[in-house]
């Protein structure tokens, strides 16, 4: 069977930026004012401090780091020893991860849209909550519930086999495969959400078996399958949060601990740090280009105005409880775990000290309004957090729209290879390099005393906050972007309504929930940020995640894991109470028809 | 109209909250800022503003490592107006690049250990005192009679598997450790520091073949020994009497000798406007004062607080600490030991984390 060939890449079937809307007169013009502004924010953002960092690849000295303006030795130095296994074992474990997460983002989005299985309104609800929880805290909620004397343990489960095997490669790959399925989900999901069941049927009726459809209907999906893919490669390889814990106690290093390693003695070699981050961003070049590749040798069009509304087929009963039961294992891993681990452990007196008995207390609760360490209680900081998530998220959620917009009226161009390029190389980049390319660019003379003093102040750790989501962002927000048929702005604007109320009408509802859940993202997101915010927070202004890590640091395991559970907590109170607002506040035809692109 | 009221409201929130975390803290005069690794350093400073109207002192506290990437990276327009961190060897780095004020310690009664602290240039000054290479046992797995009496004995198969250490790269007080180790098996004077550093290598590769355990920090480290994975650990003293006091009562403090001296140390940033260096100096002196040093005792009760004084006629916080002359301490020179940091650091990552 073959995809009808057509001239136009399909909005729907394909995934964020690769096969949007044709592009539109307006778009042709490749240097409007507005893609200037926005490269101009993207310089601020992202490219200047960020090239800053990796100019120190080469040349330490433009930034006083040491007396060469041209060497390849930091390059020699970083690809030999435990840094080049460590950029190694990340390359392959990302590898791996992709291709787990899609694989598992697949069936579950298979299960959930095109069959009867059980709780189908919750799983895609709880692949949200899964998106919103860090790595680092999956882990040590992990950690909590396998230790030796921990939450399982307390409870009477040995989980001695269990800690040896989590704190080792399978852990590494089971966390970072969790936490990857969600950005891979919505995309596939996407994808299948606009192919009707026709392709099944037809290849069905030319005597396929199981096997043969699936060969023959995955192909069609193919973009949003390599998109996943290019996604989740590149999340996987920006993490640090498992590198640094998982990766670190089972001696198995990864590029990003590499790189941590290398600025954490002092003088910290950024050069070396430098490198490994260039490492990083050129690592998701060939996905792009594979996808890029592929996409262009067909067309992948497969909706229009006659697509049907996929047939649910109806599995047996045993069928169905196997396939809840193994979705339903996927979110045990993914949420359940973690989350019994982190709310048992921080009840449980003296978590993972050898005893005779388990003595359940509240008093690392009380120790949270008033704390052991004098003047370090999470009120003030958490409020501060907030504060943070709001602004971030705000700008971030309008930032990310317009350049999902420019992003997917570009297609098929060299500058929508080169965003899609800089976006995806910028999910990679650790929260780390960004924290110090800002110091190194903003803290310039020339920036600092001629132009504008932003060092360790709040507007600037709200530009990198800003900076940090807001790739991961557009890219999310493209897909559903991507399917906005321009002509419904046109019609409006024809009717006489001014350029704002044209897209209010018609582009806002189609797209209010993916506003409102990317901005839920980048909110959780800023207030369980620790890389940035513990290098560029303004003095004496401590957000909640510094304190969480202080605690933590400090070895007062108790009082850092009620604090967690308590943020965790407080996180998804915003959420509810935004789901809440969305649903007093918007009009009842946005509810209906707002979930273009993503479903809930 | 419940919808336009729940709109207003939304955007009004939405507008407090961008005013609020917009404004920063009211500034009167010159901004000292203080880059802190103790844990009672929010109270000091607080302490500090209340008792100095007119001053506004602010806090960036962090670990040590963030603390000096960030110093490191400000370079020559730093933001820092003082260093504020346990181990002296950064700070005799800092001191080789002229980026410490110096002659900044204030008139104190030091105590013997105080005064074996300060640099001949007074770039630095020590304000408290722990020890590194502290011997932290749990005394529900090991007698005091059974534990070993010398550094050699502990590098013997009785104990092997027994013992646990941090990882350098990670614990900012363990590579103080390491280089007292080798200054101490080297019988390290002056000059080359070669055979000292190979003693040292050799010592450290015998207890990593007789089960040596590594972890990251004091945290995990210590949770080795409260799982009993292990028995004992070589670590900060403080640490240990935190433990001691609060989670782990079988928990005890040994030392065998000798063990590493590691002052509680601030420097002030030579770069900073005059008026900035005097209020740091202010800062200092303040420190220094019973005002100062009961700030330090209480602030961090179970952590940082537990340190010997470095001041004549200031006692301990804490009575599970016992008298700093009972205490064998050797002190070593960080303006030798400061700049071998990253070589013995790597070193140990290839034969002894990762061997």
């Amino acid at each position: 069977m073959t995809t009808e060939l057509t001239a136009t890449p399909s909005p729907v079937t394909a995934p964020p930026v690769v096969g949007a809307a044709p592009p539109t007169p307006r778009a042709r013009r490749r240097w409007s004012g507005g893609t200037i502004v926005l490269w101009l924010i993207l310089t601020v953002l992202i490219i200047a401090p960020v090239g800053c960092f990796i100019l120190l690849a080469t040349s330490p000295r433009l930034f006083n780091q040491g007396s060469q303006y041209f060497t390849l030795a930091y390059i020699e130095q970083t690809l030999r020893g435990s840094t080049l296994r460590g950029i190694l074992n990340s390359l392959w474990v990302s590898s791996v991860v992709a291709v787990l997460a899609v694989s598992i983002a697949t069936t579950l989005a298979w299960l959930v849209q095109r069959t009867n299985v059980w709780g189908r309104r919750v799983w895609p609800f709880l692949m949200w909550v899964l998106l919103l929880v860090p790595t680092w805290m999956m882990t040590l909620g992990w950690g909590d519930l396998l230790q030796p004397y921990g939450a399982a343990s307390a409870a009477g489960i040995n989980t001695h086999f269990l800690y040896g095997e989590f704190f080792g490669p399978t852990g590494i790959i089971i966390v970072l495969t969790t936490a990857a399925v969600p950005f891979a989900y919505f995309i596939v999901a996407a994808g299948l959400q606009g192919l009707g069941s026709e392709f099944e049927d037809a290849a069905r009726i030319h005597g396929a078996g199981r096997l043969a459809v699936l060969r023959t209907v995955l192909p069609i999906v193919a973009p949003a399958l390599l998109s996943a893919l290019a996604i989740s490669f590149a999340e996987t390889m920006s993490d640090f949060g498992v590198a640094f814990t998982l990766g670190y106690h089972s001696n198995f290093p990864m590029a990003t601990y590499a790189l941590f390693n290398a600025i954490s003695n002092y003088p910290a070699n950024f050069s070396v740090a430098a490198v490994i981050a260039i490492v990083l961003i050129a690592s998701t070049i060939p996905p792009i280009m594979l996808q890029s590749r592929v996409t262009r040798r067909r067309s992948y069009a497969v909706l229009s105005g006659r697509t049907r509304i996929a047939r649910r087929h109806e599995l047996r009963p045993w069928a169905r409880v196997g396939a809840t039961m193994g979705i339903g294992l996927v979110f045990f891993v993914g949420l359940g775990g973690p989350l019994l681990g982190s709310v048992l452990g921080s009840f449980v007196k003296n978590l993972g000290i050898y005893s005779s008995g388990v003595h359940l207390t509240t008093a690392y609760y009380t120790q949270v309004l008033h704390p052991s360490i004098a003047d370090k209680s999470l009120g003030s900081p958490l409020v501060l957090s907030n504060q943070l998530g709001v602004v971030v998220a705000t700008a971030t959620g309008v930032l990310g729209f317009f350049l999902a917009r420019r992003l997917v009226s570009n297609v098929g161009g060299w500058g929508q290879r080169v965003t899609d390029v800089f976006l995806l190389g910028s999910v990679a980049v650790p929260g780390v390099v960004l924290g110090v390319g800002y110091i190194f660019f903003y803290n310039l003379g020339l920036i600092a005393h001629d132009l504008i003093n932003l060092y360790k102040t709040l507007p600037l750790l709200m530009l990198a906050l800003v900076a940090n989501s807001l790739p991961g962002q557009t890219r999310f927000m493209a897909g559903p972007v991507a399917q906005l048929q321009p002509s419904l702005g046109d019609a409006a604007r024809v009717h006489g309504a001014t350029r704002w109320r044209a897209w209010r009408t018609t582009s806002l509802p189609l797209v209010s929930r993916v506003l409102l859940w990317g901005w839920l993202l980048t909110f959780t997101k800023t207030i369980a940020e620790l890389a940035i915010v513990q290098i560029l927070y303004p003095p004496s202004q401590e957000p909640a995640s510094v304190s969480i890590q202080s605690y933590l640091g400090n070895y007062e395991l108790g009082t850092g894991t009620a604090m967690t559970v308590i943020t965790m907590v407080e996180m998804l109170l915003v959420i509810g109470l935004a789901l809440a607002l969305y649903r007093a506040l918007a009009p009842r035809g946005w509810r209906r028809i707002g979930w273009t692109g993503v479903e809930s | 109209m419940l919808r336009g009221a729940a709109a207003t409201c939304v955007v009004a929130s939405l507008g407090l909250v961008a005013t609020n975390v917009g404004a920063s803290p009211k500034a009167t005069g010159p901004t000292l800022v203080v880059y802190s690794a103790q844990g009672y350093d929010k109270a000091a400073v607080a302490a500090f503003n209340k008792t100095n109207p007119g001053f506004n002192v602010t806090l960036n506290d962090n670990s040590t490592g963030p603390l000096l990437q960030q110093i490191q990276a400000e370079g020559h327009n730093p933001k820092w107006g003082i260093l504020w961190v346990d181990g002296a060897t950064a700070f005799a780095a800092l001191d080789q690049q002229h980026m410490l004020a110096t002659h900044i310690v204030p008139k104190a009664n030091f105590n013997a250990v105080g005064k074996a602290n300060i640099p001949a240039d007074g770039s630095y000054v020590p304000v408290s005192m722990t020890a590194t290479g502290a011997l932290v046992y749990d005394s529900a797995q090991i007698k005091p009679s059974q534990l070993p009496k010398t550094w050699a004995q502990l590098a013997t198969s009785k104990y092997a598997h027994d013992l646990g250490m941090n990882d350098p790269t990670q614990s900012g007080p363990t590579y103080p450790l390491i280089a007292g180790l080798m200054n101490y098996l080297g019988h390290y004077k002056s000059g080359s520091t070669a055979s000292a550093i190979k003693a040292g290598e050799a010592y450290l590769a015998k207890l990593k073949r007789l089960g040596l355990v590594i972890n990251a920090t004091n945290g995990p480290t210590i949770g080795a020994i409260q799982a009993h994975t292990i028995k004992m650990a070589i670590v900060q003293s403080s640490a240990g009497y935190g433990q001691e006091i609060s989670s782990l009562p079988s928990l005890r403090v040994a030392y065998l000798t000798p063990v590493t001296a590691l002052p509680g140390v601030i420097g002030i940033d030579r770069l900073m406007p005059q008026a900035v260096q005097n209020e740091a100096r202010k800062f200092v002196a303040w420190v220094l004062s019973p005002a100062g040093q009961h700030v330090m005792k209480t602030g961090d009760p179970q952590g940082d607080s537990l340190f010997w004084p470095v001041l004549n006629g200031e006692s301990a916080s804490n009575k599970v600490i016992p008298p700093i002359a009972s205490v064998p301490m050797q002190t070593i020179n960080p303006y030798v030991w400061g700049p071998l940091e990253t070589s013995i650091n790597n070193w140990f990552t290839a034969n002894v984390n990762n061997g």
